[in-house]
Parts: structure tokens; C-alpha cells; sequence
């Protein structure tokens, strides 16, 4: 291809990508959902199932089991949702008396702090309330958003799971013989890596979500549910989702009469005893072998993914530094087995 | 009238392609001896490839990552000598070749190249060392399968060449 060319197509792709980026969240979550579905079509295929039925029956399983869910557990989840959203003005304004108070006391004690004390009263409306969420057009918008990733990613998600298989094989039948070895090694790595850490990281939610619920409703924590689910989805996010989670269900029983000092020392208690059970005994069983960095690698690919997407980078920092990883020893295997192996000294020989 | 139906939309359901890895599989003298079932299993790991004529598969001194199997086509193995290629097989549907690629890191020992169009399926090493570790029953039967391959071409091959300088005996033999 000429490089005015090959020019022309990069420039023409990023007008694209440029133009189709309302679309990256949809798919990516899109891929999420096709990689935690994927091992059911496996099976399906293993007993020589038409792609398209096996991912259609599919849909009508999950679409019966999300109407059963939704009424077993909608009820619940929608009047803690309305109750918090009722409650969420009185409870702002008594928190933010209480850090008035707090900070004027504080100036008053020390008047060399007046300086770095914050100005102005009303922190949590301003800052939590209004921010957080905003005008009722803002609330209507994202309900909005919501309501089309709702339809977008399923409908993706079909796609990808029906056509992924062919557009694979097409896309390696069109490769030269000389690359296909190699090719398939690294797609296979790559492909085996993220399925097992984006199905491992969903079960280890769904299993910390229904612990932190259980836990917090025993402890007589408000909004177990909410805080419950929030803790399963903030799990995603290496090392800050659990300190989110013990925070968020911290200021609930903060803002609550009645629950005190000792109510936010059963929720860290709570926590911490979820975090040790996830790391030595839900982790080895959910995410397991798919990832094997270095803990400092680890920290270091989360805070560089929260500098260059935020949330979402952190999310996707573990398997991109876990797929360069595997590339690279890839590329060394390669060359350490064409080094270290060379036939022509080799003393014995058998054929292929 | 029903039943006609029902079977109508069953023919339509299933995946012809898969369908007929199971029986292609069972014809494999490496894969020989497994139940239908597992065979099923293994044949949704494999990528199926078209090859021209002539078309090298992979040659002599690659690195080995992956087991073929013929499907349509002739595949033949060859290995360079001073004195030109020399081919040491000849392949047809269902025989399989890259096997040593399994059990070993050394690169390829001999070429491979499609004799006639050719369609291949492909089982990448870690997928096929994936399903070994989950089913001790494949293990069995595909290594005992592999020894008795090996076995074969170590009888029947002129390229077992012992080392001309062997090493000195140390210690007593048993």
C-alpha cells in the first residue's frame, strides 16, 4: 500500500473513531457482558449449536431470570432508592451544620488555621447535593443515557457473540501461513486473559455485592441493598473500589441517629473482614491464574489508567498491563526458543 | 406433521461445521479413542484455515505452537537435505501433523506445505495443554495415542540420527 494511502486510511479511521466515540462505553461494556456469556456458547457449540439459536435462548434465559429478579428484588432496591433520595436534603443540612460548627469552632481555637480552613458554609449541598446530582433535567438526561446502554449493550453483545467466532476465522484465513502460528498464540493469550479476568472480576463483585448486603443488613446498616451493590460494582476498581465502598457505607451510618462511632466501627470491621475473605479465598477461586503481576505493577498500571481515563482506566488498567505482559514474554519465548534450540547441533532428531 | 417440523428446525439449529469436526477428530490417530463427547469439546478449540497449493504451512526451524489437522487436501512433510527436500509424509483428511509441538518448545523439526488446496484445522499449544489439565480421560488417551505416533516414526524414519561423538559412560549400569 502506497503511504499516501495508508495515510488517508489511519486519518479516515480516526475521523471515525472520533466521530463513533459516544459509542466506546456501549461497547465496552458490550464486550464485558460477551466475555461473561462466552463460555455457555462454548458448550453450546461443543454440541453443535447454530451460534444464533444458542445466543437467542440465551437472551430468553437471562430476560426470565432479570423479570424474576426485578420483582424479587426491584421492590426493595426502589424504596431504598426513593427513601434516601427523600431523606437526602435533611441529611445533608445536618451535616453540613455539624461541619460549620466544626470548622468555626476550629478557626475560633486556632486562628492561625483560619487561613486553610475552607470559606463559606453548606459544603455537602454544594458539593455532594447539587453536584452529585444536580438539576431534575440532569437526572432526566442520564436516566436517559442509562436507558439507551441498557438497549445498545445487549444489542451489541449479540452481535459480538454470534459473529465473533467467523469474523475471527475470516480475519485468520486472510492472514499469510508464515503469521498464523504466531497470530493465534498471541490472540489466544490475549482472548484467554481478559475471559478469565473480566469473568473472574464479575463473579468476585457479584460475591462481595452479596456479602457487603448481607453483612450490612446484620449490622443494621440503612440502604443495604444500595450500599451492598455499590460495594459489588466499586469492586472493580483495584484497591480504591473497596476503600469507596467502606467510605460510602461509613457516611450512611454518619448521617444516621443512633448509629455513632461504634456503627462506623462494625461497618470497617465489616469491610476489612470482606476484603481479607476476598483476597485469600474468593480471588484464588474467581480471578486466580489469569493475572499475574507484580503487586507494585499493579498499583503503578491503576494510578497511571486513573491519570489518562479516570474510572474507566482504572477499571481496564489490570488486564492492558496483564496483555503487554503476556506479549512481550510471548516475543521472548520466541526468540529465547530459536536461540537456546538450534537443530543443527542438536544430537538426536524425530520428524515434526 | 409435527415431528417434520421439529426436525426441520433441529437441521436448521445445528452447526453443520461443528457437527462434522467430531466424526474428522475420531479419524485422527492422535485423537482415535475418544468418546464422542470430548471430541466434541476439542473441536470447538480448533481454527480452520484454507491453504493454496504449495502453500507453506510453517518450515523447518519455527518455532512450534500449534497442531494441524488435515480436513481437505494433501499435506506434505518434508525435510531438507544436502541432496535436495526430501518428503517424509504424505498427508490426507484427518491425519494430524505439528504434534511434537505439544509436548516440547523446540522449534519445528521439518516443513510442512499443502501438496493440493488444503483446509486445516488449527489447535493452538496453551488451548489444547488447557483442555489436557481438565480432563484427565484426554490426557490418557491423546498421550498414549502421541507415544504410540512417536514410537512409529522412530521405528520406521531414517532421520533418528545418534550422536556420532557420544558422551562417556560414568557409573555403573543398572
Amino acid at each position: 500500500m502506497r503511504p499516501v494511502w495508508l495515510l488517508l486510511t489511519c486519518a479516515a479511521i480516526a475521523v471515525l473513531a472520533w466521530l463513533g466515540r459516544g459509542l466506546v462505553l456501549p461497547v465496552f461494556l458490550a464486550i464485558v457482558f460477551a466475555y461473561v456469556l462466552s463460555p455457555i456458547l462454548v458448550w453450546a457449540d461443543a454440541l453443535a449449536i447454530r451460534r444464533s439459536v444458542a445466543v437467542g435462548a440465551l437472551y430468553a434465559v437471562l430476560i426470565s431470570v432479570l423479570i424474576v429478579g426485578g420483582v424479587l428484588l426491584g421492590p426493595g432496591i426502589v424504596s431504598e432508592t426513593a427513601s434516601l433520595m427523600d431523606r437526602l436534603p435533611a441529611l445533608a443540612q445536618r451535616s453540613d451544620r455539624g461541619l460549620d460548627a466544626v470548622v468555626r469552632e476550629l478557626a475560633e481555637s486556632a486562628p492561625a488555621l483560619r487561613r486553610l480552613l475552607p470559606e463559606g458554609e453548606g459544603w455537602v449541598q454544594r458539593y455532594v447535593i447539587n453536584r452529585g446530582f444536580g438539576q431534575s433535567e440532569d437526572l432526566f438526561e442520564q436516566m436517559g443515557h442509562a436507558f439507551l446502554l441498557a438497549i445498545l449493550v445487549p444489542f451489541f453483545a449479540f452481535f459480538l457473540l454470534r459473529d465473533m467466532p467467523r469474523i475471527i476465522a475470516r480475519a485468520m484465513d486472510r492472514l499469510p501461513p508464515q503469521h498464523v502460528e504466531t497470530s493465534l498464540a498471541v490472540w489466544r493469550e490475549i482472548n484467554g486473559v481478559i475471559g478469565r479476568y473480566v469473568r473472574g472480576v464479575v463473579l468476585d463483585g457479584l460475591v462481595v455485592g452479596t456479602l457487603a448486603t448481607v453483612g450490612l443488613w446484620a449490622a443494621r446498616v440503612p440502604y443495604p441493598l444500595l450500599l451492598g451493590a455499590f460495594a459489588g460494582l466499586a469492586n472493580v476498581v483495584p484497591f480504591f473500589g473497596p476503600l469507596l465502598s467502606v467510605a460510602a457505607a461509613g457516611l450512611m451510618v454518619v448521617l444516621t441517629p443512633g448509629q455513632g462511632l461504634a456503627g462506623v466501627g462494625r461497618v470497617a470491621v465489616l469491610f476489612l473482614i470482606i476484603k481479607v475473605l476476598d483476597d485469600t479465598v474468593i480471588q484464588p477461586f474467581t480471578i486466580g491464574r489469569s493475572v499475574h503481576l507484580h503487586p507494585a505493577l499493579l498499583l503503578g498500571s491503576v494510578v497511571v489508567g486513573n491519570h489518562a481515563l479516570g474510572v474507566l482506566g482504572m477499571i481496564i488498567a489490570v488486564p492492558a498491563a496483564t496483555l503487554l505482559q503476556e506479549t512481550v514474554r510471548l516475543l521472548l519465548e520466541h526468540r529465547r526458543v530459536l536461540a537456546r534450540h538450534d537443530l543443527r547441533r542438536s544430537s538426536e532428531r524425530l520428524i515434526v | 406433521m409435527f415431528e417434520r417440523y421439529v426436525q426441520r428446525w433441529l437441521a436448521w439449529a445445528a452447526d453443520p461445521e461443528q457437527a462434522l469436526r467430531a466424526p474428522l477428530l475420531a479419524r485422527s490417530p492422535l485423537f482415535s479413542g475418544l468418546p464422542r463427547r470430548l471430541l466434541a469439546r476439542l473441536g470447538t478449540r480448533f481454527l480452520e484455515k484454507s491453504y493454496n497449493q504449495d502453500e507453506i504451512v510453517f518450515q523447518e526451524g519455527d518455532p512450534g505452537r500449534a497442531l494441524f489437522v488435515v480436513v481437505e487436501g494433501t499435506v506434505e512433510i518434508t525435510q531438507a537435505t544436502p541432496k535436495g527436500e526430501y518428503v517424509l509424509r504424505t498427508l490426507g483428511p484427518g491425519d494430524a501433523f505439528g504434534e511434537i509441538a505439544l509436548i516440547d518448545n523446540f522449534p519445528r523439526s521439518a516443513s510442512a506445505r499443502a501438496a493440493s488446496l488444503a483446509r486445516l484445522l488449527i489447535l493452538y499449544k496453551t488451548d489444547f495443554d488447557a483442555l489436557m489439565d481438565g480432563n484427565s480421560q484426554i490426557t490418557n488417551v491423546v498421550m498414549r495415542n502421541l507415544a504410540h505416533l512417536l514410537a512409529v516414526y522412530a521405528r520406521r524414519t531414517p532421520a533418528v540420527v545418534t550422536d556420532a561423538n557420544p558422551a562417556p559412560k560414568t557409573g555403573n549400569p543398572p
